[in-house]
């Protein structure tokens, strides 16, 4: 088959989505609001640092700063050498880097990064979350910014989930054709003619499924 | 090359830092160490322009784990400011080296197999 019979569009829809999970319309909400956690954390951590004086807090006023000095925050800040804040800081940022990284295809041609990304705000969106909604009880008072930050990670979740569950889709997909070798050339975003043959077919069948077989050969001449 | 110049900014930071962050001596061997890992990191990160040593941005990787790795485990807890800056400025060189040169385009062997021009943002 010919390269041009499998040229890839970058802007194809990603199953089972009816749209393209990797379109920047999709991933500039997600650094936007990656960043906003991210300047929210290190405000906080310059509290902890000693490098301002106080913290706002409109709801729980001066219950912000005990959280922020409490035991549980030193004896993390001993453990891991920087305030926990600025590790969260630290994983916002990681958010909204990885976010920008890759094409608008980048669930195919570039899987790793997806998942790095997903591994990035999934996984450590929920500790972060847990953590801080754990703070009322271990604590025994609240901060009104960690609570925020909280909700952001939340939000990065169900912004991003759609981008990693068809990146996985199609990562499982390439693992039942049953070629390793393949399917490991594809992780680490080698594209080959065979390839490509995949990343067109996963679409063009999933779509197939959809419309119950008709216009599939024009879906699959498409992507 | 967004990710390059990043690190190039980072590693001035680490050079400058000495100064700004008062370590105990300016010449003394901290600083040294943070002197050198910024030359390195600004090698890495001109290298990375030039086509044959376009993956140089895996010894800017070396030195993110060497700088955050040493800082975390021969700092006294709590760490001085010197040493929480290696780590974080070792963490953010490693966080940033892995994103590749031109990451906003399909991977270079893929490119032949991509119809519209790599670089179009939508």
């Amino acid at each position: 088959m010919s390269v041009k019979q499998h040229a890839l569009d970058l802007d194809a829809v990603s199953p089972p989505f009816p749209y393209n999970v990797s379109a920047w319309r999709q991933r500039i909400p997600i650094c936007v609001l990656a960043s906003v956690g991210c300047l929210t954390a290190v405000y906080m951590g310059l509290f902890q640092w000693g490098l301002i004086n106080s913290v706002w807090d409109p709801v729980f006023g001066q219950q912000s700063e005990k959280v922020l000095r409490s035991e549980t925050s030193l004896a993390m800040e001993r453990w891991m050498l920087v305030p926990d804040a600025i590790l969260g800081a630290f994983a916002y940022l990681g958010d909204a880097i990885y976010g920008l990284s890759g094409s608008t295809r980048r669930w195919q041609l570039r899987p790793w990064m997806t998942i790095l990304f997903g591994l990035d705000v999934i996984p450590l969106g929920v500790v972060s979350a847990v953590l801080v909604f754990m703070q009322g009880a271990v604590v025994g008072y609240w901060c009104f910014l960690c609570i925020f930050t909280a909700f952001i990670s939340l939000a990065l979740i169900y912004f991003a989930y759609d981008e990693v569950w068809a990146c996985v889709r199609f990562l499982y997909a390439i693992w039942r054709e049953g070629d390793r070798k393949l399917f490991w050339q594809i992780f680490w975003g080698f594209g080959s003619g065979r390839a490509a043959e995949l990343a067109s077919e996963t679409i063009a069948q999933s779509q197939l499924l959809d419309t119950g077989g008709e216009g599939g050969a024009h879906v699959a001449a498409r992507n | 090359m967004w990710p390059r110049v990043t690190e190039l900014m980072l590693a001035v930071w680490l050079a400058a830092s000495p100064f700004l962050l008062r370590a105990p001596d300016s010449s003394g061997s901290e600083a040294i160490q943070a002197y050198v890992c910024a030359l390195i990191v600004v090698i890495a990160s001109c290298l990375a322009y030039w086509p044959p040593t376009r993956h140089s941005r895996a010894l800017t990787a070396a030195v993110g784990l060497w700088l955050a790795s040493r800082a975390y485990v021969i700092s006294p807890h709590p760490a001085p400011a010197m040493m929480q800056n290696e780590f974080l400025v070792g963490l953010l060189l490693l966080m940033f080296a892995v994103v590749p040169n031109e990451a906003e385009s399909p991977p270079r062997s893929w490119r032949r197999f991509v119809e519209t021009a790599p670089n179009r943002t939508r």
